[in-house]
């Protein structure tokens, strides 16, 4: 068996012909390894596997981090989107039941908000059944719920308008169809793109830490030219050097720029992402609260479970107003309104209920409806001022996060293909 | 009162079904027969609150009225409790914003008399399942919403005399050919609506097995549901179906009242010094034609003002 030691195995054609067993083989190989050129092969390839493999391991993870936050920013948007509906349907809720305490003949402007709270939620659910296919199920269900709703309305208004008191049953049936049909589907989905969204945010922090693979890929690099150098007696051999250098310098490069843009999309979710959430659902708070409240009053004397409701959102709004990422000043806007809510109570409780009704349905600058219109302003621009920072944040890392990952490939791959180089010199020498 | 007098026979045959089926259940038919057939009282059973001496409809004796009348003249404003969605008997104008109607007369004559001039009430708006627990609580002074006086309920609170006697009827689409809740049982299938805690939803659970009983929290719930089509029927008082018919072309009462509903203003048990105030201010509007008055102006659709119902006394508490 001796004679079929000699490298390389392929030249010798005739004992290859005569033992093509695999013996022969396999102690070709082991004897290949015994020898410094076999040795010095290996080492090629596990250089070349390494350096090669930070290519891969930064390329991967410039577009795992790019998807994470352009999904964090799409889910962000989502939510935002869903919350916006919410909020459509409260304000389109609380205006007709504000408008029901006026009469059988509703002010026009009550009409117009109405209405165009309705269009927009409408509008916003085909919207956002269109941006994201999981959701569209619970969103159809909304949909079906709305049209009930809006067709509720519209009878109790006609006979409101004829002067017929089951106007008063029809529009009782429309707000527990609202609560029961529409609301708790949207909440669900608001749940579920907050989570997905905290998912992703997750991944945008979690996924550079992939880089560290790259850590061992270096070593291997380093315990090759370090073998290399007992073996030849050279200290330094240059394209694994170069390899080196150039490998080290992409993972460090990598890691600046994608630990950058997870700290900025940890900033955007510990600050405008978290108003953007705590504002708008102390804004659909309100705006139920302020349905609670023409409840109270259109149930004249039995409205203390609406009144209940009513401190228990306005206080929930409160707390989430009073968070630190939140516009400081949206929270003593809230605050007026439910001192102004307190004189209608005040009227109700003393058995006025005549004066509370003419001051909750007052259009007057600084009456109720004009105070919670200033927060309900404040709140809606403060609201697209966050989202945008948010959307702002997100979507500006995505694209260096892809670039530094092409970058880390091309290096990579660059890294490898001068440590073959560096070895096959070596390897020349044995010839 | 054509359709008092023409359930008067039948009143009879349900008032001695009541000696077998106990107090609860079918009491109201007992005042109609108790008022013009007295033979039927006698033969009334004997319950802790509804004995020989004290009938369904009995209440306590005019007086001038005492404490409680007092309370109330000293707190300024007469709190009651009712409906604002029954119309004709009690309801919301959404026109004027006023709650209005039958009963509402009946109180506002009340207040009058404690103030001796015209101030406005203070209403609770109630649904009818609440009427017991409110007065119970003291947490209005007079419950006037439909109330229909039976023996059960004088357990726990206490009645004015009878002010209106209703009865029982259906109100079905006005292409139905259905006459009788009988006849919607041969149909099969049907769905009929009625208030959550009331003597008509009771009635219909236990008579009437037929039909399918579908409750709603108000009377104009019912009404809803019969809009929508989920029902294709409503039972409920002759008083209170004229008001749906008056909101909605398509519907019709239909057959003859098939129970008799005294209506009572209701009380606190133990503020008896108001049920007499009440009393007397009832007698007055009986006698002075406020009582017609308001009957044409509201229920004028089920015909000419009748005679009111005749004031029952002598009840004796038990001890």
């Amino acid at each position: 068996m001796t004679q079929t030691i000699a490298p390389p195995t392929a030249s010798q054609a005739p004992v290859t012909v005569v033992h093509p067993a695999n013996p022969v083989h396999r102690t070709g190989l082991r004897g290949a390894l015994s020898r410094t050129p076999g040795r010095l092969r290996v080492a090629g390839v596990v250089s070349v596997i390494a350096a090669a493999a930070v290519g891969v391991i930064g390329w991967t993870t410039g577009l795992a981090q790019s998807q994470a936050l352009s999904d964090a920013d799409a889910d962000t948007r989502q939510l935002v989107g869903i919350q916006d509906v919410r909020n459509d349907l409260v304000v389109a809720d609380a205006t007709a039941t504000n408008a029901f305490l006026v009469g059988g003949l509703e002010p026009p402007q009550q009409r117009a908000r109405y209405d165009e709270a309705v269009a927009s939620a409408a509008n916003g659910l085909a919207q956002l059944a269109g941006s994201n296919a999981a959701d569209a199920e619970l969103l159809g269900e909304a949909t079906a719920g709305l049209t009930t709703y809006t067709g509720l309305v519209e009878q109790a208004r006609a006979n409101n308008r004829q002067g017929f008191p089951v106007g008063a049953a029809y529009l009782d049936q429309a707000s527990a169809v609202l609560r029961t049909d529409v609301l708790p589907q949207l909440d669900e989905l608001v749940q579920t793109n907050s989570d997905r969204v905290d998912a992703s945010f997750d991944s945008v922090g979690s996924v550079p830490w992939l880089l560290t693979l790259g850590i061992l890929a270096l070593a291997a690099l380093v315990v090759v030219q370090v073998w290399l150098a007992k073996r030849t007696h050279r200290r330094l051999n240059a394209g694994l050097f170069w390899a080196t250098v150039l490998a080290l310098a992409a993972s460090i490069l990598g890691a600046v720029v994608l630990g950058s843009a997870a700290a900025k999309a940890g900033d955007a979710r510990n600050g405008p992402y978290d108003a953007t959430v705590s504002v708008s659902q102390a804004y659909s708070l309100a705006n139920d609260a302020k349905s609670q409240e023409s409840f109270t009053l259109i149930k004249r004397g039995s409205g203390a479970a609406y009144e209940e409701q009513f401190v228990l959102n306005t206080d929930e709004a409160s707390e989430l107003l009073a968070r630190p990422t939140v516009d400081p000043a949206l929270s003593p806007l809230l605050d007026d309104w439910v001192a102004s809510h307190q004189e209608i109570r005040a009227l109700d409780d003393a058995g006025k209920w005549d004066e509370a009704v003419a001051l909750a349905i007052s259009e007057e600058p600084g009456a109720p409806n004009d105070v919670f219109e200033t927060f309900s302003t404040a709140a809606s621009s403060s609201l697209e001022a966050s989202a945008a920072q948010t959307h702002d944040a997100l979507a500006g890392s995505g694209g260096s996060s892809v670039l530094i990952g092409w970058l880390m490939l091309v290096v990579g791959l660059l890294a490898a293909v001068l440590s073959w180089r560096g070895i096959s010199k070596r390897v020349e020498e044995y010839r | 009162m054509t359709t008092t007098r023409s359930t008067t026979a039948l009143g009879v045959v349900v008032a001695s079904f009541a000696l077998l089926a106990g107090c609860a259940g079918a009491p109201a038919a007992a005042p109609v027969a108790q008022q013009e057939q007295a033979v039927a009282s006698v033969a009334l059973p004997a319950a802790t609150v509804c004995d020989d001496a004290n009938e369904s409809t009995t209440s306590y004796t005019p007086g001038p009225g005492g404490a409680s009348v007092q309370a109330i003249r000293d707190r300024g404003a007469l709190h009651v409790g009712v409906s604002a969605d029954t119309l004709l008997m009690g309801s919301r104008n959404p026109l004027t914003g006023q709650i209005e109607g039958f009963d509402i007369d009946m109180l506002n004559a009340v207040s009058a008399a404690i103030f001796g001039d015209a101030r406005p009430l203070q209403f609770r708006v109630i649904t009818s399942a609440q009427r017991l627990e409110v007065l119970e609580n003291h947490e209005v002074d007079l419950v006037a919403r439909t109330f229909t006086m039976n023996c059960e309920r004088w357990e726990t609170i206490a009645f004015s005399a009878e002010y209106l006697t209703a009865g029982q009827k259906v109100l079905v689409t006005r292409d139905s050919d259905a006459q009788s809740i009988e006849a919607l049982e041969a149909l099969g299938d049907q769905r009929v609506c009625a208030p959550e805690g009331t003597t008509t939803l009771e009635r219909l659970q236990e008579t009437y097995p037929g039909v399918e009983a579908v409750p709603a929290p108000t009377h104009t719930g019912c009404l809803v549901l019969f809009q929508q089509g989920k029902v294709q029927a409503i039972t409920g008082d002759d008083t209170i179906l004229a008001g749906f018919v008056a909101q909605d072309p398509y519907a019709k009462v239909v057959g003859e009242a098939f129970s008799a509903e005294p209506y009572g203003i209701g009380v606190a048990a133990d503020q008896v010094d108001l049920v007499q105030f009440v009393n007397g201010v009832l007698d007055q509007a009986k006698a002075d034609g406020t009582w017609a008055a308001s009957y044409d102006r509201w229920l004028g659709a089920l015909g000419p003002a009748p005679a009111p119902p005749v004031s029952v006394y002598g009840r004796v508490d038990s001890p």
